[in-house]
């Protein structure tokens, strides 16, 4: 299916005074084009009310915000491989209210509990790497299959709220530090890691070269299992730390809070310039992607229309960014 | 795959190859049986017929997944549409008066969004994955606008009758999920549309060869899942006999699991409609057995994971043979 299209590094053009920055451009188009929408966005946001551009409303955007960059952080990573992770919702809802269960409201269980829950869902993401590589089924059919698993054993423990977490954490939630929340604080630190980690490391790279071509990474000696228990376990608990979060913020741990998360982790991954057919893109856009997301629903209900509107716009975005950036390289995953 | 090596050169090989083609049908005969011996109820007239009115919307949706996973696709807007079709039986009139009308607006939007879906995939270059969702989205939003949050209204009884009404004694929606069965079964495996949704499915580049358009033969196939997906909602409509905005949610990925099951290949050009309705009917038959045997529902949704990478599992390990 792909050996037939050139290699994408290698563009076959006339050689011009402009070709290298015309490079750069094509490469950061989607950056450009998710900064500018924002920028828009704002701009609208700010003529319409006063309310909008104010500390307040950024903290506001930035705090919404947070849960959903945490999962896209790590659906960033499987879809970079050319995959897809389809059980961080059931993960999010799982470590949230094992989390809270087990915590209920008491600092001192939080101290082990926590740590505990974030590893499980290491551990649970590096099994859908393990079962993808072992098993070669496409990683939407085996992450699909765990995360239903995963939420039957969810509604297992617990059919409805359970426990609660302590006041103590919840600082990270709502505590400030120059208009940003702690917690959203941690998600950009996290990014910014991953940035660095993706772009400047042997694995990292590996990451990239496996995702733009399996076959060739692995003639170059790259170790498909580790890049893929890598990739998974990272998405694994980066949706981990989200539910956890997400529990700390709304206080309670939920069997179903990921339910929409799942799918909705993918829109600022692919509005970011990540490509589904993997190789291509990277986190800084998927930052930007959960941003757009964030300032387009703050901006939405301003204008008070229904929430659902919400829901037409995002799907929008989602068609109207990927018909932007078409991938030549290749085509119909 | 299996037709290159089928000279009657053992008899081992032609057990092996009526396994390869027939062996989900078998496992369902045996899970039938196994689920009677366990339950006998399993096998009464009142629940075989409870499976069987299950079954009927979610056969509707399988044929037309399938016709798009043969064409290397996925689509994940069928839910949505089921929805939107449910949602329209109930926005006219509570008597019959408007049956035409709410099914002739229901297979147009339906296949209109097979039609948008189509194009993005096919000119745009869209992964189908995307393209699907994101039309879902936006229809969901469509249909939540349209009927502020909750659709109030009667269903009309002809929908009623559809959904839950005998014919000799046979389900209705269950004659007509057969009927479509079959229709595009035939539409598949005998016509020229279907070889060519096989050849463009199995390798695009050799359909081009041989001169065939795999863009019109790839849209047609969103047209008609999305097609087939209206017609599921205004079965499942009637067979629920209330309507809201989530009616069907959750078919989007169990008529992909059913033709994964059935042994449909996700890479595409690989299956039949046989295996993919077997693969639905595992499905429902499982769950069905889960409820009866006393279990908690919660067993319900682990087992379908379970069965979702088994499943998968098997039908790799057979390709790389």
């Amino acid at each position: 299916m792909t050996s037939l299209d050139p290699p994408h590094q290698t563009p076959p053009q006339t050689p011009r005074q402009n070709t290298r920055l015309k490079q750069a451009f094509g490469r950061n188009a989607p950056l450009l084009v998710v900064i500018v929408l924002i920028i828009a966005m704002v701009i609208a946001g700010a003529l319409m009310t006063d309310r909008f551009l104010t500390l307040r409303n950024f903290t506001n955007i930035v705090e919404q915000s947070t849960g959903l960059g945490l999962v896209s952080l790590g659906q960033t990573f499987a879809v970079l491989t050319a995959g897809i992770d389809l059980s961080v919702g059931s993960v999010m809802s799982l470590a949230s209210t094992l989390a809270s269960g087990l915590i209920d409201k008491d600092v001192a269980q939080a101290a082990w509990v926590i740590p505990m829950v974030l590893l499980l869902c290491a551990l649970i993401g590096a099994t859908n790497g393990l079962l993808i590589h072992q098993l070669g089924i496409h990683p939407l059919i085996v992450t699909l299959g765990t995360g239903t698993v995963l939420q039957g054993l969810t509604l297992l423990y617990a059919l409805s709220p359970v426990g609660g977490m302590p006041r103590a954490l919840e600082f990270v939630a709502y505590e400030t530090v120059l208009g940003v929340p702690i917690g959203a604080a941690i998600m950009m630190l996290l990014f910014l890691a991953a940035a660095v980690f993706l772009g400047h490391t042997r694995a990292g790279r590996d990451i990239y070269a496996f995702g733009d071509d399996a076959e060739a990474a692995r003639l170059v000696g790259i170790n498909r299992a580790r890049v893929l228990l890598t990739v998974y376990g990272f998405s694994g608990l980066m949706a981990g730390i989200a539910g956890v979060y997400l529990a700390i913020r709304f206080g309670v741990g939920q069997p179903y809070l990921g339910v929409n998360y799942t799918l909705s982790s993918i829109t600022p991954v692919v509005v970011g310039g990540t490509m589904l057919s993997g190789g291509r893109g990277g986190v800084l856009g998927t930052l930007l992607g959960v941003f757009l997301v964030g300032v387009l629903n703050n901006l939405l209900n301003f204008l008070q229309v229904s929430t659902h509107f919400q829901l037409v716009a995002q799907g929008a975005i989602i068609i109207a960014a990927v018909s932007i950036y078409v991938d030549t390289r290749r085509s119909r995953t | 795959m299996t037709d290159a090596d089928t000279p009657p050169r053992m008899r081992s090989d032609l057990v092996k190859s009526v396994l390869a083609r027939h062996g989900v049908v078998l496992f369902l005969a045996g899970l039938l049986l196994i689920g009677g011996l366990l339950q006998p109820s399993f096998l009464g007239a009142g629940n075989l017929n409870n499976m069987l009115l299950q079954l009927a919307p979610l056969l509707l949706v399988v044929v037309g997944q399938t016709f798009v996973i043969l064409s290397r696709g996925l689509d994940l807007s069928v839910a949505s549409v089921m929805a939107t079709a449910a949602v329209f039986t109930t926005l006219f009139s509570a008597d019959d008066s408007a049956v035409v009308k709410i099914i002739t607006l229901a297979l147009l939007v339906g296949m209109g969004v097979g039609l948008v879906n189509g194009l993005l995939v096919t000119k745009r270059s869209v992964s189908p994955f995307l393209a699907t969702l994101a039309t879902a989205i936006m229809l969901q939003g469509i249909r939540f606008a349209l009927t502020s949050g909750a659709p109030s209204g009667n269903i009309p009884p002809f929908f009623k009758t559809i959904g839950t009404g005998r014919m000799a004694g046979v389900p209705i929606s269950v004659v007509i999920a057969i009927v479509v069965a079959v229709v595009f079964g035939i539409i598949l495996h005998k016509m020229a549309y279907g070889r060519r949704l096989l050849i463009v499915g199995g390798n695009p580049m050799a359909g081009r060869l041989v001169g065939i358009n795999p863009d019109r033969t790839i849209l047609w196939a969103y047209v008609i899942s999305g097609g087939l997906a209206a017609l599921a909602g205004l079965t499942l409509a009637g067979f629920a006999g209330v309507v809201d905005n989530n009616v069907g949610r959750g078919f989007e990925l169990d008529s992909i699991v059913a033709a994964v099951i059935g042994g449909v290949a996700l890479s595409g050009g690989r299956g039949t409609i046989a295996g993919a309705l077997s693969g639905a009917a595992i499905l429902v038959a499982v769950f069905n057995l889960v409820l009866l045997v006393g279990a908690p529902i919660q067993f319900q949704i682990i087992i379908k994971g379970t069965v979702i990478i088994l499943a998968a599992a098997f039908y790799v390990r057979r390709t790389i043979h």
